[in-house]
């Protein structure tokens, strides 16, 4: 026993000697985190909710990428796409691409990833097939999709966010192995490579044979090494020693610590700092008595004032909403229903608030300070907010004491996730706050098919969680995604009806900005985008490097 | 003899039955669905949720009634399989495991027993040196009282980012790939050095504590006042307290040893060292049926050979119990 | 009795402990009456203010005045100590000093639901409990941790019996036909009784400690404030990188001190009890 123990020992020593790059060298290693909340598990592209950051993006790669800050589709793997007639998408690759493996990456491998979801229907983009009718491959770097329902904001969206898989490795799994597989030792097509991987860490390693080196430059970081952090004070510690060059957490105290620590480095200098991604949102269960009544959410929504929850909460990192929960970037804001809003727009005002429910027949009858329902009986809003969420658990706090302001009886309310969560998507709630579908996307119909879901079932898995049902909404969110994205005006025109209902049904309000936090550290690596150099959007986050991430890596300079 | 361990053995295996069962049971009585908690993590296209769902469930054979799921759960155990995380997907549980435990435990083990070797030296040499007693005792009385993340916080803050002596996160340099070489072990020990002095100070006082009371109460029993008037020399009278106050002291490691896979979750999340404390938790909040099984199921086997170990050595320390357990004396 | 008293008075150890436990019981439980402030959680200032006459212990990220939270803290961890450690110490001792005395089956059949009860995981059973109840207060969470604390002083308290169960004095007892309840009451829980003591303070601690660990993981009350939030926040919002040691010193250190006192209160009594510790 001592024997063997003593030459595994002499064994490891020898072995370690001629292991190459044991120790990774500060200059060439980029430390991120963010985007990773659990040991390194899973690096599925089937299952990319659920696969540790960068499997798309780094490792697989998309037929596009998209830049939400000049709102364009950037040919990624497709070296063009175009819609040749109103139910055909041709896609040309680019010549010369290859997998990590050295594999020639075609047009096959395209037609391959989309018809393994006709396969396997349980492929989480294996309803595509309700409308794509077929896809053609004329040669090895021409796709042809054929409709039979063209979906074009949908389809925008999957253009830069289904990653394509390697034919010649994928044809070979079992169908188990394709939806459970963890998928370890990924071999994709982008400019990472699968390195290793610790409990609490995920390794990168350059490809340096990316097709990509020609097309837009050498990413900088020759490693990138993701962690998982725990804890705030963990990572505001590793930020403050510089140790941790790029983090898309939200930390409390960037404001305030940015002027000690000048290293420090966000998108804005000044508030509110982060760009915004995604929306906050106030669900109603529209179900119940009397949340119900649209003329009480109405009136609530003049009863909110999200500017103090910006100041107070996020010290000013984050941005109020505006009435429709629009995302302040090009691409959403170039259908802004201005019209809706101007005519039923709303805005903090508690007397309005208070007549508004006067005339709506909510008076405090009773006289116990709190208003009743127009028939008389008592209610209460309850706010649920996944409890340990800090940030979000004072904010429902805020929002309750500005309903009882009103006169309204409310309360916030803090379940552990997993009850949240089920209430949630149940319907078992009176009030929630989400923003699980919300984020910046090419199109707002993304927000809108979760906002407005339908059809209405027993569980709302995405969106709709308080089973607001409008057939007349539903139908034209369906309109609108098969609207052609370039025609602005029509979307538009759809854009301003669905406003129009929302603000006059308010099944929901839009409350604040969560930010695309990013706090950088010039210590090591420089030339992060920012306001003045706004060249990428800052994003680490599972699945979306492809709309920022990569390029920011490009964009780097020591 | 051979009866107090057949009786014994029988004991502990009808402990190990039960306990199994009602750690299966524990998660499953939470509110929730955990294949839900999976599928809301994908904020993609809602028709493919509903897919992914009754897929998942299936595959993790929750579709399947509740007696069928518990005999399936035994069929697997005895076949070493210890299901799929749900939370760390695909991953399975005895991987997770494999993973995360030599953290927890060379962080535990060094400091549970450092910590009672110490604590019970100063324990038993406080009982009887008044000086020290009153005061070297009373600091570390107060230490003992500090919570670990507290006292962690305070470490990582001033030792960690103020002097920069130490790291922060981590268990090694996020710069080094583990292998064998004084670099990386040097840099392991100085990851770990801080996690542990934030137990191991805690730690301490307790037992010391529980010792000195207990040597204590010892010399002052009639049995020490009989051999003092039997003039038995001190130390050989101290040398019968000290193997009887040491009893519930054994216990007390025991105990303390069994329990380690769990761990001291505060003090993980602290430091962000990724040992199992924390993945548990994550498991327990995510609802993750499987691992909370699995995690447990180690807790369960490290408990109960724990606590035959201390039936053996009170068999061994205590011949009292041998004797009586055979009737009455 | 009086002698007790008589010594219990001149012990330093004791009084010191005593004089700090009583100064946070009656901070806990005058404080909140003394406080500027009702509400704990209320927003009454400024954020990021540090200790003045307004806010004796300054304010948190949002202007919460910590002195509040800490009084109100103090009282929950006092509550938690009390309920959680007493719940626990009584069931200990109950089956302990049962399985030690009786021995034989009624000892496996204890030892056993005492082995089981140390594997089963307090942080499910209260999300459990939490999903079947409007909120998770502080008086549930003491309960789980008394409930499941047990197993600890139950062992060690058996084994304490066993060896005091073969002395002469009790073998004397038994053999003068007294009933085995009256036994444990009058010659074993006497002869234990600075170790029971030892016990009941090293749970009250204890439970407060665990309470603090509970909280700080994110199982706390989901209602109200306990030293544990306060920490829970002090850490999420980086209250020390960002110099507010105000909030973040305060919670930690009072806990250190209670505990500390009760343990050294501990000491004290046996000294009391123990007359030939005095000696020594």
């Amino acid at each position: 026993m001592k024997k063997v123990f003593i030459f595994a020992l002499v064994l490891l020593i020898f072995s370690s000697m001629f292991a190459a790059d044991v120790v990774y060298k500060r200059d060439e290693t980029l430390y991120a985190g963010g985007g990773m909340w659990a040991p390194p598990s899973n690096w599925s592209p089937i299952t990319p909710w659920n696969a540790v950051t960068g499997t798309v993006g780094l490792l697989y790669e998309t037929l596009f990428n998209y830049d939400p800050l000049t709102d364009t589709l950037i040919p990624w793997l497709a070296e063009s796409g175009k819609w040749t007639s109103n139910k055909t998408y041709e896609i040309k690759l680019r010549k010369g691409m290859t997998w990590h493996d050295g594999h020639p990456l075609t047009s096959k491998d395209v037609k391959f990833t989309y018809e393994l979801a006709k396969q396997i229907p349980e492929i989480y983009y294996s309803p595509v097939w309700n409308w794509l009718a077929k896809i053609d491959t004329p040669d090895d770097y021409t796709v042809v999709f054929t409709f039979s329902s063209p979906r074009y904001h949908e389809w925008s969206y999957d253009l830069y966010q289904n990653p394509i898989l390697p034919e010649h490795i994928w044809a070979k799994k079992s169908k188990d192995d394709v939806l459970t597989g963890a998928n370890e030792k990924a071999i994709g097509s982008g400019a990472y490579l699968f390195e290793t991987y610790g409990t609490d860490r995920m390794i990168y390693l350059r490809n340096d044979n990316w097709w990509g080196n020609k097309v837009f430059g050498q990413p900088k970081p020759k490693r990138i090494v993701y962690l998982t952090v725990s804890s705030n004070n963990v990572a505001l510690g590793m930020i403050m020693k510089g140790e941790l060059d790029c983090s898309n957490f939200f930390l409390p105290g960037i404001p305030t610590l940015k002027k000690t620590y000048t290293d420090i480095h966000t998108w804005f200098d000044k508030e509110p700092y982060m760009l915004s991604d995604n929306t906050a949102y106030l669900f109603f269960n529209t179900t119940i008595k009397p949340l119900n009544d649209p003329n009480l959410r109405r009136a609530l929504a003049y009863a909110i004032d999200p500017t103090i929850i910006a100041k107070n909460v996020y010290e000013g990192q984050v941005l109020p909403s505006n009435n429709v929960g629009f995302l302040p970037i090009k691409g959403w804001m170039k259908f802004y229903p201005e019209n809706a809003v101007k005519q039923y727009g709303f805005k903090y005002d508690p007397k309005t608030a208070r007549s508004l429910l006067d005339k709506a027949g909510y008076k405090d009858v009773n006289k116990d300070g709190y208003r009743e329902a127009p028939d008389g009986s008592k209610f209460k809003i309850e706010i649920s907010v996944p409890y340990g969420w800090t940030d979000w658990m004072e904010s429902a706090k805020i929002i309750a004491a500005q309903f009882v302001q009103v006169g309204i009886n409310a309360e916030a309310k803090f379940p552990d996730y997993s009850k949240y969560n089920d209430d949630l998507i149940s319907g078992k709630f009176s009030a929630a706050i989400s923003n699980s579908g919300s984020q910046m996307t090419i199109s707002p119909w993304t927000s809108f098919n979760w906002l407005f879901n339908s059809p209405i079932s027993e569980n709302m898995y995405n969106g709709n969680f308080g089973k607001y049902n409008n057939q007349k909404l539903f139908d034209l969110v369906t309109q609108l995604n098969s609207t052609p994205m370039d025609d602005t005006a029509a979307n538009k025109k759809v854009i301003e009806q669905i406003a129009e209902i929302f603000l006059k049904d308010m099944p929901a309000i839009p409350l604040w900005y969560n930010g695309m936090w990013f706090e950088a550290s010039t210590q090591v690596w420089k030339g992060w985008p920012s306001e003045k150099t706004p060249y990428a959007y800052p994003t680490t986050w599972g699945g979306r490097w492809q709309t920022g991430g990569v390029m920011m890596l490009i964009g780097l300079k020591q | 003899m051979k009866k107090y361990l057949g009786t014994k053995i029988l004991v502990y295996i009808l402990t190990f039955v039960f306990a199994v069962t009602l750690d299966w049971l524990i998660p499953r009585f939470m509110p929730g669905n955990p294949i839900l908690v999976l599928v809301s993590r994908f904020s993609g296209l809602p028709e493919s949720a509903r897919v992914m769902y009754s897929y998942l469930t299936k595959a993790f054979g929750l579709d399947q009634p509740l007696w069928s799921q518990y005999v399936n759960f035994w069929i697997a155990l005895f076949k070493g399989d210890l299901g799929i995380s749900i939370y760390l997907y695909p991953r399975p549980v005895l991987e997770v495991l494999k993973m995360a435990i030599p953290y927890s435990l060379g962080l535990m083990i060094p400091s549970i027993l450092l910590s009672w070797i110490v604590g019970n030296n100063l324990g038993a040499i406080a009982a009887r040196r008044k000086r020290l007693d009153s005061i070297m005792l009373p600091i570390m009385y107060f230490i003992t009282g500090a919570p670990y993340l507290w006292l962690g916080m305070l470490l990582a803050y001033f030792l960690g980012v103020v002097w920069d002596i130490f790291p922060i996160a981590g268990a090694y340099s996020f710069s080094l790939r583990p292998h064998l070489s004084w670099l990386f072990v040097g840099d392991f020990l100085k990851h770990w050095i801080l996690p542990f002095l934030s137990l191991f100070i805690v730690q301490i006082g307790g037992w010391a504590i529980g010792m000195r009371n207990m040597v204590i109460y010892e010399l002052e029993n009639n049995y020490v006042r009989y051999l003092e008037t039997l003039g038995v020399k001190r130390k050989l009278i101290r040398k019968y307290a000290f193997r009887n106050a040491i009893l519930p002291q054994v216990t007390g490691l025991a105990l303390q040893l069994g329990t380690v896979i769990a761990g001291q979750v505060t003090t993980e999340v602290v430091f962000s060292y990724p040992g199992i404390g924390y993945i548990l938790t994550q498991g327990i909040l995510n609802q993750d049926y499987f691992l909370i099984q699995g995690c447990f199921l180690f807790i369960i086997i490290g408990v109960l050979i724990a606590n035959f170990t201390v039936d053996l050595v009170y068999m061994a320390l205590d011949p009292r119990i041998r004797f009586s357990y055979g009737g009455e004396v | 009795m009086s002698e007790i008293m008589f010594f219990a008075f001149r012990n330093a150890k004791l009084r010191m402990g005593l004089i700090i436990v009583l100064f946070f019981l009656l901070l806990g439980i005058f404080g909140p009456m003394i406080s500027k402030y009702q509400d704990p959680l209320d927003y009454v200032g400024q954020g990021y203010q540090p200790p003045s006459k307004e806010h004796w212990l300054g304010t948190t990220t949002f202007g919460q005045d910590v002195f509040t939270q800490l009084v109100y803290g103090i009282r929950s961890s006092f509550f938690v100590g009390l309920v959680g450690g007493g719940i626990a110490t009584i069931i200990g001792l109950v089956i302990g000093f049962l399985a030690g005395y009786e021995g034989g089956w009624l000892d496996e059949l204890l030892m056993m639901l005492t082995n089981i009860l140390l594997v089963i995981p307090t942080l499910a059973l209260l999300i459990i409990v939490a999903a079947y109840l409007p909120y998770r207060g502080v008086f549930i969470q003491s309960i789980i941790i008394g409930l499941t604390a047990w197993p600890w002083t139950a062992r060690a308290v058996r084994s304490q019996t066993l060896s005091l169960r073969t002395r002469e004095f009790v073998n004397l007892a038994r053999i003068s036909g007294r009933s085995h309840m009256k036994i444990i009451l009058y010659e074993v829980l006497p002869n234990m009784m600075s170790y029971v003591f030892m016990v009941f303070i090293l749970q009250f601690g204890g439970a407060i400690l665990a309470a603090v660990g509970l909280d700080f993981i994110g199982l706390g009350p989901s209602r109200g404030i306990s030293i544990g939030l306060m920490l829970q926040n002090a850490v999420l919002w980086n209250a020390i990188q960002l110099g507010m040691w105000w909030w973040a010193i305060p919670p930690g250190l009072v806990i250190t001190l209670v505990v500390g006192a009760l343990y050294f209160m501990n000491v004290g009594l046996d000294e009391v009890f123990n007359p030939r510790l005095r000696e020594m």
